[in-house]
């Protein structure tokens, strides 16, 4: 998924690499807020082994092999602020010393392998953690996590791809994410398959993540999870109408049914865009973002009456 | 020339290639594109040759992204408009391969040690250039010891090499890479520690 160098139009790549800088601005501010302080060497060591588990190739088919990405471990592992420090290491030596991932497309890179990773990952492992409380949740959280940011990150290097004018986005969405779905599967197995074994032999170094997860990333994770569905399952929803529209049909007065005003997306299809799944996807993502906007705006309004609210 | 300066002159270089035109939309290729990707590839190439590596180590850096940036190109080319097809997958690639030379000739002519004095130059946050520099101090022995690991690994196992096909045996193979990823980290973590106590009784702060 390490997008080269020259394959991003300078918009692009200017935009990602304020995305990128913006994102480790903020886990650096992050970092400096928590309780304990993790030593650089410790978290240098992190970044080293998650550029060591990459090279270790795991034969899938033969003439096929996969490998861990590793965001997700590393925000299981030393919380997610750092996670994204280590993986913005990881993505720097490579791209710098290995030619694996170009200096241009760096913003690019730290955002679907780092901040998908590290960030969106973990608070679906959040999420899934408060669900689920003990060390099954401990382990089952970043193993759906990192399922989850694999395809959430594809999409978005799809995104990126097509923006640069270099494919249709209806023609590199569908083809990234079905060609990531096994890799996806890959990455949760191979991050499930180390956290198994740490809880095992050092349960402390999950706990210590149980400790850090808070209402915040527990909302962050039914955000993310709540954008996962609307971009990859929203598509594949069945056309058939529900029971409303049966009724209706039914009863005679379906051709009755007249919208107040012209939708930008009726039927969960974009005007320009119409009768395909990415207008479905896309017309998901919007209507998601509309809606937890919407909600942010209503709980900080309730949340400031209630607070000048008089004792009584 | 500081290695600050020879890093911003180098990925800027870096940038001018990457970013130049590559006649997607159905136009020519700009005249300063190509020149932009000949002055990258020389930039490049005078970096190995600087740092004391030859045309080969140039050839062997760069050679191994060519089926990846060959798999993002043509069907890009084949995207564009006709009879621009041809002249779209050369640009595309020549481009690609002019911006990564440039980058691994400034990063080898450097050095990692150079590379950390650039970044420290163009005035990253100091808690980042400290991991970033124990990271490059780690990542030696680090592989050395994974590729010991899986010698050891590959040893016991007998014919089926250190892994077994994932979907021939995905349960065993799954728990195979988890004691192995779980001991590595284990040990990384464990080693990090110990220096840093060693560190911090010499007298050093916490980092």
């Amino acid at each position: 998924m390490h997008i080269p160098d020259g394959f991003l139009s300078g918009t692009i790549a200017a935009t990602t690499w304020a995305g990128g800088a913006a994102s480790l601005a903020w886990s650096l501010r992050a970092e400096r807020s928590l309780p304990d302080r993790t030593p650089a060497g410790t978290l240098g060591a992190l970044a080293a082994f998650t550029f060591a588990a990459q090279l270790v190739n795991m034969p899938i088919l033969p003439g096929t092999s996969g490998h861990l990405v590793g965001g997700m471990l590393a925000a299981a592992i030393v919380g997610p602020s750092r996670g994204l420090l280590v993986m913005a290491v990881v993505l720097a030596v490579q791209a710098l010393l290995f030619q694996d991932g170009g200096v241009t497309a760096y913003g690019a890179n730290l955002l679907s392998m780092g901040a998908f990773g590290a960030l969106g990952g973990y608070a679906v492992a959040a999420l899934v953690a408060r669900l689920w409380p003990g060390i099954r949740g401990l382990v089952a959280g970043p193993v759906i996590g990192a399922f989850v940011a694999t395809l959430a990150g594809a999409a978005f290097v799809a995104l990126v791809l097509a923006a640069s004018g270099l494919y249709p986005i209806a023609v590199v969405l569908p083809l990234m994410l079905s060609l990531h779905v096994p890799i996806a599967l890959i990455e949760a197995g191979l991050t499930g398959a180390i956290l198994a074994t740490l809880a095992r032999w050092r349960p402390d170094l999950l706990h210590r993540r149980e400790r850090a997860g808070g209402r915040g990333s527990a909302a962050w994770g039914l955000f993310v999870l709540a954008l996962a569905v609307a971009a990859f399952a929203a598509p594949f929803a069945s056309s058939l109408p529900d029971g409303l529209e049966t009724a209706a049909r039914r009863l005679g007065f379906a051709a009755a049914a007249r919208p107040l005003w012209p939708a930008p997306a009726p039927d969960y299809e974009p005007r320009w865009l119409a009768a395909s799944r990415v207008g479905t996807a896309l017309a998901g993502l919007v209507g998601t973002l509309a809606a937890a906007a919407l909600a942010w705006a209503l709980t900080r309004r309730l949340g400031r009456a209630r607070a000048v609210e008089p004792h009584r | 020339m500081r290695p600050g300066a020879v890093l911003a002159v180098g990925l800027g270089l870096t940038a001018l290639a990457a970013t130049a035109p590559a006649g997607l939309g159905g136009e020519p290729v700009p005249g300063w594109s190509w020149l932009a990707w000949l002055l990258a590839l020389a930039a490049g190439v005078h970096g190995f040759r600087s740092g004391g590596g030859t045309l080969a180590q140039v050839a062997r850096r760069v050679a191994w992204l060519l089926p990846f940036v060959l798999m993002l190109a043509l069907p890009a080319a084949l995207l564009a408009a006709a009879g621009h097809r041809a002249s779209a997958a050369v640009a595309l690639v020549t481009r690609s391969l002019a911006a990564t030379t440039s980058a691994a000739g400034t990063a080898f002519r450097l050095g990692p040690l150079g590379l950390l004095r650039g970044v420290r130059a163009f005035g990253v946050p100091e808690r980042l250039a400290l991991v970033l520099e124990a990271a490059l101090v780690g990542l030696r022995s680090m592989l050395e010891r994974a590729r010991a690991m899986l010698r050891a690994r590959s040893a016991r196992r007998g014919k089926d090499g250190a892994w077994g096909l994932l979907l021939r045996e995905p349960g065993a193979t799954l728990r195979g890479f988890g004691r192995f990823g779980a001991a590595l980290l284990l040990r990384t973590l464990e080693r990090a520690e110990a220096q840093e106590r060693a560190r911090v009784a010499r007298g050093a702060d916490l980092a």
